[in-house]
């Protein structure tokens, strides 16, 4: 303390006699500065500035006050005006994703009950932190979800609405479009299912198509129903349709499909600001990716699509009971940094 | 209304000639920005003095931030120097009761650099508090101590020539009264800057 008082007091002596020496320097300059210029300068600048407007200024001062307000009030009408519009028409950050972020998974008696293997016990004492939809495209293990649920991934596991837990490869993904295409054979445990019951329908639907979708917002399967109520989606995106559907976090990713039973969309996201106003990502563009997934990221397994829809006669209850199946809860697991 | 100077220095090297303290940067950046603080000054009431005190102050919060290496420019130095000039100029109006200025020129307006010319400039008050305060310290020091330390730390006198000046027996008896002296003014300051 001591010591550092002392230290101190040298310091502040020291600059103190720094500022007193620049302050002599300084006013040696300013002794020897050319005044005379500088007050032209100085009076040149007000020239450049003022200078001829001045006598203007004090002849139309009153005038000009009024004119000022006037102008004043005007544009701060017109902002405010602006303003409210631009809040009730307001789109910034009203899309939001679904994938589910999940502090603790209770895990359902479901999944204990069916949990043989002891497979889906790792998840539930290691609970995932993201979670969506996602369903098989064909039966033998290629699956699509969004996107964002699989981004950053340290790993990912599917897991079927009676409990049993695949892990998943990334086989590619398109962001642009959210999309992202995984393989469930890299697992052993998985085996090939029937052919999907449903077909995928690129062309465009129309508006009012009454559309159902299946998900998984809580560890259980949900369905949902609405109908196809724009052609594009947020903010008049063309890749996507806007649909009136009550989707809730965890339903992203989850197949939209039309009374038939074809897959007409993917569900990806919803505008905050409005109920059931959903957007799906449309099936064209899940085929315009599909063709755009690189040969060996297929390891010689060629991924076809079902064409031919088996759902299409069925009431929807029957349909959905054949579809549950397919569809399947993604779980994934994301380095913590 | 871009007079001939020649050389033409750039902001850099303008700063690069005060750290170094040369006359010559000074009298670039007297002749440069002097005319734009005295023209704000003139027109907010102040005269030429006034202009000239503000200036110089502005150039003190300049050098000794560029002395202590804390110099990051945000802004070009002339908006700076404006600002800080605007900001030192304004206070003295405040203590004259008057809170409106007419700018000639565009204070630094970014959020940022504002607050970056508040932090300098309230350094700067409680560094001319401590000087103020250690001028006094000094005055009430006394003679021979006040012109002893002076010329040791503000004249730069060697302990050598401090010796004879004063008479001492020799360099290390001066430095003895040296540091005595030293412990006094350390007391004499600190009762007052903590107080």
């Amino acid at each position: 303390m001591e010591t550092n008082e002392e230290k101190d007091i040298e310091n502040i002596l020291l600059a103190y006699g720094e500022r007193v020496r620049f302050k002599q320097q300084l006013q040696a300059i300013q002794a020897g500065a050319d005044m005379n210029a500088m007050r032209q300068d100085a009076k040149s600048y007000r020239s450049e500035s003022t200078g001829a407007v001045r006598s203007l200024w004090q002849m139309y001062r009153t005038t000009l006050a009024v004119a000022a307000s006037a102008a004043i009030i005007t544009t701060f009408g017109s902002i405010f005006l602006y303003q409210t519009y631009q809040q009730s028409h307001k789109q910034e950050q009203q899309y939001s994703l679904l994938s589910k972020e999940i502090q603790a998974v209770k895990s359902s008696q479901r999944q204990l009950l069916n949990d043989y293997n002891g497979r889906g016990r790792g998840l539930s004492t290691n609970p995932a932190q993201v979670a969506g939809t996602g369903f098989l495209l064909t039966g033998d293990g290629y699956f699509v979800t969004n996107n964002h649920i699989v981004r950053d991934a340290d790993s990912v596991y599917v897991q079927s609405t009676k409990g049993e837990v695949y892990k998943a490869r990334v086989v590619y993904t398109d962001q642009s479009h959210d999309l992202a295409f995984l393989q469930l054979c890299d697992d052993n445990a998985f085996r090939t299912m029937p052919t999907v019951p449903y077909s995928f329908d690129a062309r465009p639907s129309d508006l009012g198509e009454r559309v159902y979708t299946l998900g998984y917002p809580r560890e259980e399967i949900v369905y949902g129903e609405g109908y196809l109520s724009s052609g594009t989606g947020y903010r008049g995106d063309s890749t996507a349709y806007q649909v009136a559907i009550g989707v809730n976090p965890g339903n992203s990713g989850g197949p939209l499909l039309d009374e038939k039973g074809n897959v007409i969309g993917i569900i990806s996201g919803k505008q905050t600001t409005s109920e059931g106003v959903s957007f799906a990502v449309k099936t064209n563009y899940l085929l315009e990716a599909l063709n755009n997934i690189p040969v060996d990221s297929l390891k010689g397994q060629p991924l076809k699509l079902n064409r031919r829809n088996t759902l299409a006669n069925l009431s929807r209850k029957q349909q959905i009971k054949r579809m549950q199946d397919y569809v399947y809860q993604v779980k994934v697991f994301k380095h913590k940094d | 209304m871009k007079e001939s100077r020649s050389p033409i220095l750039t902001d850099e090297e303008l700063l690069m000639g005060l750290a170094e303290g040369t006359d010559d940067a000074l009298t670039h950046l007297y002749r440069r920005y002097f005319p734009m603080v005295l023209h704000f000054v003139t027109t907010n009431s102040g005269n030429e003095d006034d202009a000239k005190d503000i200036y110089q102050e502005a150039l003190i919060v300049l050098y000794e931030k560029v002395r202590n290496g804390s110099l990051e420019l945000h802004c070009q130095l002339k908006t700076y120097l404006y600002s800080v000039g605007r900001r030192l100029w304004l206070k003295q109006l405040a203590q004259r009761s008057r809170f409106m200025v007419r700018d000639v020129e565009t204070p630094a307006s970014d959020e940022f650099v504002a607050g970056q010319i508040d932090e300098d400039l309230s350094v700067h008050e409680e560094r001319d508090r401590q000087f103020d305060l250690m001028a006094d310290s000094l005055t009430r020091l006394g003679e021979p101590c006040r012109t002893l330390l002076d010329d040791f730390y503000i004249q730069h006198l060697s302990m050598q020539e401090i010796t004879e000046k004063f008479g001492y027996t020799n360099t290390d008896n001066a430095k003895t009264q040296k540091y005595k002296c030293l412990m006094r003014l350390k007391r004499l300051f600190f009762t007052e800057y903590k107080a």
